[in-house]
C-alpha cells in the first residue's frame, strides 16, 4: 500500500483564489459519500495555519490525515518537478490508513504556470477566482489549459470587480477544448456538487 | 580518467534537478535566519564552512566513504553500520528526517526496476539494502545511499565525497538564498570561496574509518532543534 494505490486530487492556483475554501467544501461531501479522505496542504507556514487546518476537519477526519508539507519556499517545485515529499506524505497516510480512498493535495499559492505532476495527482483542478481579473483564461497559462478541471471561484464577486462571466466562460471553452470549467461560490456552495461529481466520475469510480 | 558515464552520473547526482526533495531541507539555516543570526553573505559563507568542518566532513563524508568502501567489498553489514553510526551522530530529529526522506527517495529511484538507474536495479547489494530499509532495520541516510550508488556507478570514493559535499553546500546556500536577501553573484562567490574547504574536508575524511566519525556543530544542532517549534517555517528542517 502506497501512493500508487490511492486516488489523488491536486488543487493548484494563485494565492487567495479559494483552494482551501474548496477543500473545506469537498471534504464533507466526499466523507458523506463514504470515501476515506486525507488532506495535504503545501501552504502551511505558521503554527497557527496548521492548527486552523486541523481544527477545520475536526470530527470529520482523523488528525493524522490532515498534514502540511513544507516546500522550501518552492511551491511549484513541490507539485511539479519534484513532488517526492508530497508522495512521501501520502505513503505515511496509507501506511497508517490502508483503507484510504482519496487524498486532496492543495498546492502553495502560485502563479498561472504551475501544473501538477501526473505522478502526484491523478486529477488536477486549477482554481482561479473572478477577482483576479476576467482576462485570466485568455492568457492561456499552463494551469488553465492543462488542468483536468478549471474552477472559476468567487462568482458572487463578479459585479464588484467588473468581471464579465460570459467572457470568462467563452475564453475557457476556447482555450480548454473539451475539458470542463465550473463556476463556483464557496460561500453559498453553488457549483460544488458539480465539482464533486466530476472528481467522483474521473478518479473514484474509475 | 573517470569514465564519461560515471562523470555524467556524478553531475546528475549533484544537480538540483534530481527529484529527491532536498530543496525542502535547510538543516537549520532557516532557524539561523529566523533568529537574525546571518546578516551578510560573508556570515553565510562562514557558517557553511562551519557545517563542512563540523558535520559534512567528519560525519557525512565518513559515512559516505564507508558505504562506498563496503559496497565495493560487497559488505552489506558495513553499509548498515555506516547508516547506524550516522543516525547516532545526528542529533536534531529534523536533520535525521530530511536525510532519511531524501535517502529513501534516492533509493526508490535506484532500486525501481523500471526506474531511471537501470544498472542498479537487480543489484544484489542494493536489493538487500532496500529490503533492510523496508523492514525498518536501517535508517537510509542520504550520504550512505549516495555512497552506495556512486560506487555502483563507477564513481571513485573521493569524487563521491565531492559530490556529496558540493550538493550539501549548494543545498544550504540555496535555502538561504530563498529565505533571505542575498545577491545571486554574491552567492556564487561564496560558493567558489568554499571550494578549498570542500576539497580539504573530502581529502581528509573520504577514507576515514567508521570509528572516526563524529559531529560537532552545537549551535547548528540547537538551531535544528529550535526549528521544530518555530512559529513560521517554510522548510522541513
Ligand atoms: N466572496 C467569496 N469569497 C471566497 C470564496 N471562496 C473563498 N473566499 C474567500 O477568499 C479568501 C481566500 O480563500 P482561500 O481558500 O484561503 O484561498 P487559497 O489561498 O486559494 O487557499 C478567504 O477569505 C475566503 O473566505 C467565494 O466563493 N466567494
Ligand atoms: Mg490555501
Amino acid at each position: 500500500m502506497g501512493h500508487r494505490d490511492v486516488a489523488t486530487v491536486g488543487l493548484g492556483g494563485p494565492v487567495g483564489s479559494g483552494k482551501t475554501a474548496m477543500v473545506k467544501r469537498l471534504v464533507p461531501r466526499l466523507d458523506d459519500a463514504g470515501y476515506n479522505v486525507g488532506v495535504i496542504a503545501n501552504d502551511i507556514m505558521t503554527q497557527a495555519d496548521a492548527e486552523q487546518l486541523q481544527a477545520s476537519f475536526e470530527g470529520r477526519l482523523p488528525e493524522d490525515l490532515v498534514a502540511g508539507v513544507e516546500t522550501g519556499a518552492c511551491p511549484h517545485t513541490g507539485i511539479r518537478e519534484d513532488p517526492s515529499m508530497n508522495l512521501a506524505k501520502i505513503d505515511e497516510f496509507t501506511e497508517r490508513h490502508p483503507d484510504l480512498d482519496v487524498v486532496l493535495v492543495e498546492s502553495g499559492g502560485d502563479n498561472l504556470a504551475a501544473t501538477f505532476n501526473p505522478e502526484l495527482a491523478d486529477y488536477f483542478m486549477f482554481v482561479i477566482s473572478v477577482a483576479e481579473g476576467d482576462d485570466i483564461p485568455a492568457k492561456r497559462g499552463p494551469g488553465v489549459t492543462q488542468a483536468d478541471l478549471l474552477v472559476i471561484n468567487k462568482k458572487d464577486l463578479a459585479p464588484y470587480v467588473d468581471a464579465d462571466l460570459d467572457l470568462m466562460e467563452r475564453d475557457s471553452e476556447r482555450v480548454r477544448g473539451e475539458e470542463p470549467t465550473v463556476f463556483t461560490n464557496c460561500k453559498t456552495e453553488e457549483g460544488i456538487d458539480e465539482v464533486v461529481d466530476l472528481i467522483e466520475r474521473s478518479v473514484l469510480f474509475a | 580518467m573517470t569514465e564519461s558515464a560515471a562523470f555524467l552520473t556524478a553531475l546528475r547526482l549533484s544537480d538540483s534537478m534530481l527529484p529527491v526533495g532536498t530543496y525542502t531541507a535547510s538543516y537549520g539555516i532557516e532557524q539561523y535566519l529566523n533568529e537574525g543570526r546571518i546578516e551578510t553573505t560573508g556570515d553565510l559563507a562562514d557558517l557553511v564552512a562551519g557545517y563542512l568542518r563540523g558535520i559534512v566532513g567528519p560525519a557525512e563524508t565518513v559515512a559516505l566513504g564507508c558505504a562506498h568502501r563496503s559496497a565495493a567489498a560487497g559488505d552489506l553489514d558495513g553499509v548498515l553500520a555506516a547508516d547506524e553510526r550516522l543516525a547516532a551522530s545526528t542529533l536534531p530529529a529534523e536533520f535525521r528526517e530530511s536525510s532519511t526522506k531524501a535517502g529513501g527517495k534516492l533509493l526508490d529511484l535506484l532500486a525501481d526496476a523500471d526506474g531511471p538507474f537501470e544498472g542498479a536495479a537487480g543489484d544484489e547489494l542494493v536489493e538487500e539494502y532496500a529490503a533492510a530499509l523496508d523492514a525498518g532495520e536501517t535508517a537510509g541516510h542520504y550520504p550512505v545511499i549516495l555512497g552506495l550508488l556512486c560506487q555502483r556507478a563507477g564513481i571513485g570514493r573521493r569524487e563521491a565525497a565531492l559530490v556529496g559535499a558540493y550538493s550539501t553546500v549548494t543545498g544550504l546556500l540555496g535555502a538561504a538564498q530563498r529565505l533571505g536577501r542575498f545577491g545571486h553573484t554574491e552567492i556564487q562567490s561564496a560558493l567558489s570561496g568554499l571550494f578549498p574547504t570542500i576539497e580539504a574536508v573530502c581529502d581528509r575524511y573520504h577514507d576515514a574509518d567508521l570509528e572516526a566519525m563524529c559531529s560537532f556543530a552545537p549551535l547548528a544542532d540547537v538551531m535544528g532543534m529550535r526549528h521544530e517549534r518555530a512559529d513560521r517555517r517554510l522548510f522541513m528542517s
